[in-house]
């Protein structure tokens, strides 16, 4: 009973904290007009009422209301307040971790301007410090914690996978001197991954380390941290975040680098480039760029150079959620692919508007929500068939994997590739 | 002044002393402190956020759902002239001239508006799934303010209906629903400082070609 109460008090603590109006604003401005419905890919898919954004704001609104305005103290029934109990702890769990992706699809177009996706991260956050974080998540994030990786790749597997790639880096660009440089200090840049890289996609190791090979760039990988992700992020576990975004920012400054390069990786861009400041409550003292940016100043800069027609088949592109709509970078991308290839049609919607492959949010972590990520998928497979493309660039591993799923699931027959690897094949050196 | 005006002005002075207490907790909270690296301009963000933002070409809520946009704006103007003719009364102003029967009209196609708007609340699945009783009462409140308003307009002699209407709205105002009055500004607000922050807003022109630059 203590430790039950003990828990409440904690998940309150996380509504009630009053560090700022936002959480305020946020919860008290849903009108529950429900327009909202038809932007979430979840409703989309499987038309559950109970699935639309407005429902997983209210879940939140409803403890808010119970424990923290007059109306809901007195008159639980007049708005539907709800004590913070097991049954509310369930269907929390069930709406806000296996029936979201945190994609921010329905904020931009909520009749009000609730930050849906705010609220929804907010109330992960109660779970996460009551200690109800799936499994499946929760393990990924221990992972990180206690490796140093989400992957728990060991640091001898992760050298000896760097060796091989700097071979294959020297056979491709033709040059015994081409390196990866491993925890060397003072250079310009410290490059991260995608632990999914190491583990199953090292050639798109190699491919950034031939485009910064082309543009002569003076780079490291770190091997105690090279981990651009945080599923802390999705756990929403502000201490646990704050740890794995202050050992970044602590391996940047121990290797005296001068700017932080953040891999194709679209949560690991806002929570190192956005959210980890605010996690450790620091300003960083170097510049934190994602690898389309860079690569994108490389090619206006003339630093490398590509061949426009390198690839000849019809690409298109998908929009991870936490880089455009959760971190602004929309042109890049774009401008990359039409530096690399001949045909480059949008997806129906795009940019901002653009739907979330299902991925996002920790899903692919959580295999106990597997059913359903598939099943929303179906709109980004509709998306990919109807933009008639052969080759889907997604800037974001993460959404690799779960466009990789989505090729085989609905038979799309399309290749998935990084901007890396499409860059890479179009250098010319 | 009789004593339906006395209660019209005694529920706008507790609306009004209530809507401050949110308004004044709301700025002492303040912002969040943003410890990112700035890449776009808040400023230009929330401008946009009040603006462009609302347009139904960019937000499908509107798009998707014309006809309840369009109804929902005319339920918020029919409140805003409900509004006004309820400061005119208690200032001691009688309404007249020809113009009244414009809004009127107007107030009568407001509260039909709402009528609408509650109906669907009735019978729309999830709609139904997702309302509180708050959301009822809101909507009977409101709407009941403007029809009242528009039959003061054409017989003066129902003023008590409109001031007891417009004190009960009052007095809802600031403990249901109602309350996005003041919480629609300030939740607009965050996001637009959140999306300029980081240069989402104001949004990008959605076309992009950049192959000779
Ligand atoms: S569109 Fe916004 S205000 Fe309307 S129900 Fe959805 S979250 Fe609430
Ligand atoms: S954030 Fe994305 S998945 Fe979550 S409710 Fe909004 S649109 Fe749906």
């Amino acid at each position: 009973m203590k430790e039950a109460n003990e828990k409440i008090r904690k998940g309150l603590e996380v509504l009630g904290s009053g560090e700022d109006s936002k959480l305020l604003s946020h919860l008290n401005a849903c009108v529950r007009c429900g327009l909202c419905a038809k932007s979430c890919i979840y409703y989309l898919s499987m038309k559950d009422e109970k699935l639309i954004p407005a429902s997983k704001v209210d879940i939140v609104a409803s403890v808010y209301r119970r424990y923290f305005t007059f109306t809901g103290r007195q008159l639980p029934g007049l708005v539907k307040a709800r004590d913070l109990d097991d049954k509310t702890v369930t269907e929390m769990v069930d709406l806000l971790f296996g029936s979201c992706t945190v994609c921010g699809r329905c904020v931009k177009h909520c009749s009000i301007g609730v930050d849906i996706e705010y609220v929804v991260r907010k109330g992960r956050e109660m779970l996460s410090v009551m200690g109800y974080v799936p499994s499946t998540l929760q393990s990924t994030v221990r992972s990180a914690l206690n490796t140093g990786n989400n992957m728990a790749i060991s640091h001898g597997d992760f050298v000896d996978t760097l060796e091989w790639m700097e071979e294959e880096l020297q056979d491709e660009v033709d040059d015994p001197e081409a390196r990866i440089p491993m925890d060397e200090k003072g250079k310009k840049v410290m490059y991260t991954l995608n632990p999914r890289e190491p583990k199953f996609f090292p050639i798109s190791i190699s491919a950034m380390a031939k485009v910064f090979y082309a543009a002569g760039e003076s780079w490291t990988l770190s091997t105690r941290m090279y981990d651009v992700t945080n599923y802390a992020y999705f756990s929403c576990h502000p201490d646990e975040a704050a740890v794995i975004s202050r050992r970044m920012y602590d391996e940047v400054n121990t290797l005296e680098a001068g700017m932080l390069v953040l891999a194709e990786c679209g949560h690991g861009v806002r929570s190192n480039r956005w959210e980890s400041p605010n996690y450790i409550k620091k300003q960083f003292g170097f510049e934190v760029l994602s690898s389309v940016e860079l690569m994108a100043k490389y090619i206006r800069e003339g630093r490398i150079r590509t061949d426009r027609g390198a690839l000849k088949e019809k690409v298109t592109l998908h929009d991870p959620c936490n880089l455009v709509r959760g971190g602004g970078i929309f042109k890049d991308q774009r401008y990359i692919l039409k530096q690399c290839a001949e045909d480059f049609v949008e997806m129906t919607p795009y940019g901002t508007d653009n739907f979330c492959c299902g991925g996002g949010g920790g899903q692919l972590a959580m295999s106990e929500y597997n059913e359903r990520r598939m099943r929303i998928a179906e709109i980004k497979a509709e998306q990919i068939r109807k933009s008639g493309a052969k080759v889907v660039a997604a800037p974001c591993h993460n959404c690799i994997d779960q466009l990789s799923q989505i090729n085989f699931t609905y038979k799309l027959n399309v290749k998935v590739k990084t901007l890396a690897e499409i860059v890479a094949d179009s250098l010319i050196i | 002044m009789a004593w339906y005006n006395w209660f019209g002005i005694f529920s706008l002075a507790i609306c009004l002393a209530v809507c401050l207490y949110h308004v004044i907790r709301l700025i002492k909270l303040g912002m969040p402190v943003e410890y990112s690296g700035r890449s776009g301009s808040p400023v230009s963000g929330i401008v946009y956020s009040f603006t462009s933002a609302m347009n139904p070409s960019v937000k499908e809520s509107a798009s998707l759902n014309l006809p309840v946009y369009i109804a929902g704006i005319v339920y918020h103007l029919g409140t805003f002239i409900a509004g006004i003719l309820f400061m005119t009364v208690i200032a001691g102003l009688s309404p007249s001239g020809y113009h009244l029967l414009f809004f009127a009209f107007f107030l009568f196609i407001s509260a039909l508006s709402g009528t609408g708007i509650l109906i669907k609340r009735l019978t729309d699945k999830k709609l139904l799934y997702i309302s509180l009783p708050d959301d009822y009462i809101s909507n009977v409140l409101v709407t009941f303010f403007q029809a009242s308003g528009g039959v003061f307009l054409l017989l003066p002699g129902s003023e008590p209906v409109f001031m007891i209407s417009a004190g009960l709205m009052m007095l809802y105002l600031p403990v249901g629903k109602l309350r996005h009055a003041i919480y629609f500004f300030a939740a607009r607000f965050h996001l637009g400082f959140f999306y300029g922050w980081r240069n989402v807003w104001p949004l990008h022109k959605q076309k992009v070609d950049e192959r000779s630059k």
